[in-house]
């Protein structure tokens, strides 16, 4: 039989369920979660007051990282990095920014490891304003679009010798290899 | 063995070989004679897990479409190996937690067993005889084990005697199981490869419910191998988890010191693959398994795989070790791009019929011809 506390629990949940229109599907998910756990959940809901999406999101990934890690979702939250996220300051948005690339950090290490080296070797490529880099969602495929934006063929010339000699120092190599690497 | 609840039976199959055969072995069983639109007819208990419900109901039942289809891995965007397949049963005994046929076959309130393998058996011939300049490699084992049932159904007599007296097609039989007493009396001449899907003994032991082990699938492909027949493996399924390396390298290792490369007709790695759907399936049934939390993107094709850099980076080091425990073996990926082709093994092919060619010329050349 549930407690009184408990009751009052699914009570606060089913009202926040409410507020925010969350489907049956997602509240029901979230009530089949050990009671100490809701209320974890609830607790740092208190402070993003996520709607369906993102609160599915965070469901899916603290749902992935207790099984993956054989931790309760209580556990999780009480990792410092998370409770940091939660302190961040600013809007309510922000907080939610925060927590959510903390927590998918934690799910996706490698991924988000490789998204950073990435971003380093493409900073080191230093292309300006005139070339951008872009790559395939998630890295999935093996094509790199290099753009170039110029005004005149001088900004052109200019733009492909930055290029070539970039090509010879091995900095676009290194954007390659890293691609590669787990 | 497996061991259903109840059988059914299409008004008018009473009589069929494969049925008397099943209704000798399980004589105590509560037998249904029902009309052919059972199925549509069926209402769904609102049960827990249909699906798994489904699993223990055994129906007898004519198969009326084509037995004959193309592997749905030949998906556009992805290289394909011009595989075909046909089902003389719709359903598994087995419940591996990844299993696709969760949501392939969600409304599907039995296990179904065709009695027409006749007419299986025709349309094969049909269209394997009549080009006898191709090659073909046909295999049973898409929507259901191809032979977890067999000491039940026995479709292995129908099978292997037609394909052994064919020269241009080779029979795939595709197991997680070790029941392979019907074959060791049947003669193959090289024209059946039996293949194991092997995950390492963590994985197996935890996500393939009811499914021979790894110690006795690979005791069970010893002594097919011994009985004449070419063996496969297929390591698919390819998880991601903390340990794969190391267990995935044991197991290949524990493979080739049990079997004799030599009689190996291919080996395949293929990525954990989810549609969404399948992934809310698999939460719901195995709500404690690890394996959606492995590091994976939704691709292309709509489904989520372990992110390309590290499935290359596990292909690259299974297919390694591969290599140098059994290099002449063709190998081979299912439902990869060509991109991860070109980083794994440095080339993509050209076309689906260079895939096809690298499996099936090497083992239907060397098949001693039919009596």
């Amino acid at each position: 039989m549930a407690t009184q506390n408990e009751q009052g629990q699914a009570q606060r949940i089913a009202a926040y369920a409410q507020r925010k229109h969350l489907s049956g599907t997602t509240l029901a998910r979230w009530q089949a979660w050990p009671t100490t756990d809701q209320a974890a959940l609830f607790s740092l809901l208190q402070d993003l007051q996520c709607g369906e999406n993102h609160l599915k999101d965070l469901l899916d990934w603290f749902e992935e990282i207790a099984a993956r890690d054989e931790q309760t979702v209580a556990t999780i939250l009480e990792r410092r990095e998370l409770r940091s996220a939660q302190a961040t300051p600013g809007s309510r948005h922000d907080k939610l920014k925060a927590v959510k690339t903390v927590l998918r950090k934690i799910r996706y290490p490698r991924l988000t490891r490789l998204e950073e080296n990435i971003h380093q070797v493409v900073k080191a490529l230093d292309l300006g304003r005139t070339g951008r880099l872009s790559f395939p969602s998630d890295f999935e495929g093996d094509e790199v679009t290099v753009t170039l934006t110029v005004r005149n063929v001088h900004e052109l010339q200019n733009a492909l010798s930055q290029l070539q000699q970039r090509l010879d120092d091995g900095r676009f190599q290194r954007v390659f290899d890293t691609l590669d690497e787990v | 063995m497996y061991r259903p609840t109840e059988i059914l039976i299409e008004r008018g199959e009473e009589d069929a070989p494969v049925v008397q055969r099943a209704l000798i072995k399980l004589p105590e069983l509560p037998v249904r004679i029902v009309e052919k639109d059972w199925e549509q007819k069926e209402a769904w208990s609102a049960g827990k897990d249909p699906f798994g419900a489904g699993k223990r109901r055994l129906f007898f039942t004519r198969q009326r479409a084509r037995f004959l289809e193309h592997c749905p891995a030949g998906t556009p965007g992805l290289v394909c190996c011009n595989y075909l397949i046909v089902s003389l049963i719709s359903n598994c005994p087995m419940d591996c937690s990844y299993c696709f046929l969760q949501e392939y076959l969600a409304n599907n309130p039995a296990l179904k067993v065709f009695t027409n393998s006749d007419d299986l058996l025709d349309e094969i011939a049909q269209v394997v005889d009549r080009q006898p300049w191709r090659q073909f490699r046909i295999g049973t084992g898409e929507l259901s084990d191809s032979l977890a049932l067999d000491a039940l159904v026995g479709f292995s007599a129908d099978l292997v005697p037609f394909f052994a007296a064919r020269k241009n097609v080779l029979l795939e039989l595709k197991t997680k199981s070790d029941c392979i007493d019907n074959l060791l009396t049947l003669e193959s001449h090289g024209r059946v490869v039996v293949s194991w899907s092997l995950t390492p003994p963590a994985i197996a032991d935890t996500e393939e419910y009811g499914t021979a082990s790894f110690a006795k699938r690979l005791r069970a492909a010893r002594r097919v191998q011994q009985a004449g027949y070419k063996i496969g493996f297929h390591f698919d399924p390819l998880i991601e988890y903390p340990n794969w390396e190391a267990d995935y390298q044991q197991t290949l290792e524990q493979v080739f010191t049990t079997v004799d490369p030599r009689g190996v007709a291919w080996v395949s790695f293929g990525s954990l693959r989810l549609t969404p759907s399948l992934r809310k399936v698999i939460r719901q049934r195995f709500p404690q398994t690890p394996l959606l939390s492995g590091e994976q993107v939704l691709c292309d094709d709509g489904k989520w795989r372990t992110f390309q850099a590290l499935r290359v980076k596990m292909y690259r080091s299974l297919i390694s070790q591969l290599n140098s425990l059994a290099p002449t073996i063709p190998v081979y990926m299912c439902m990869e791009t060509a991109p991860v082709w070109q980083k794994v093994f440095g080339r993509a092919p050209g076309c689906d019929k260079d895939v096809a060619r690298s499996l099936t010329k090497p083992n239907l050349s060397h098949g001693s011809p039919p009596q």
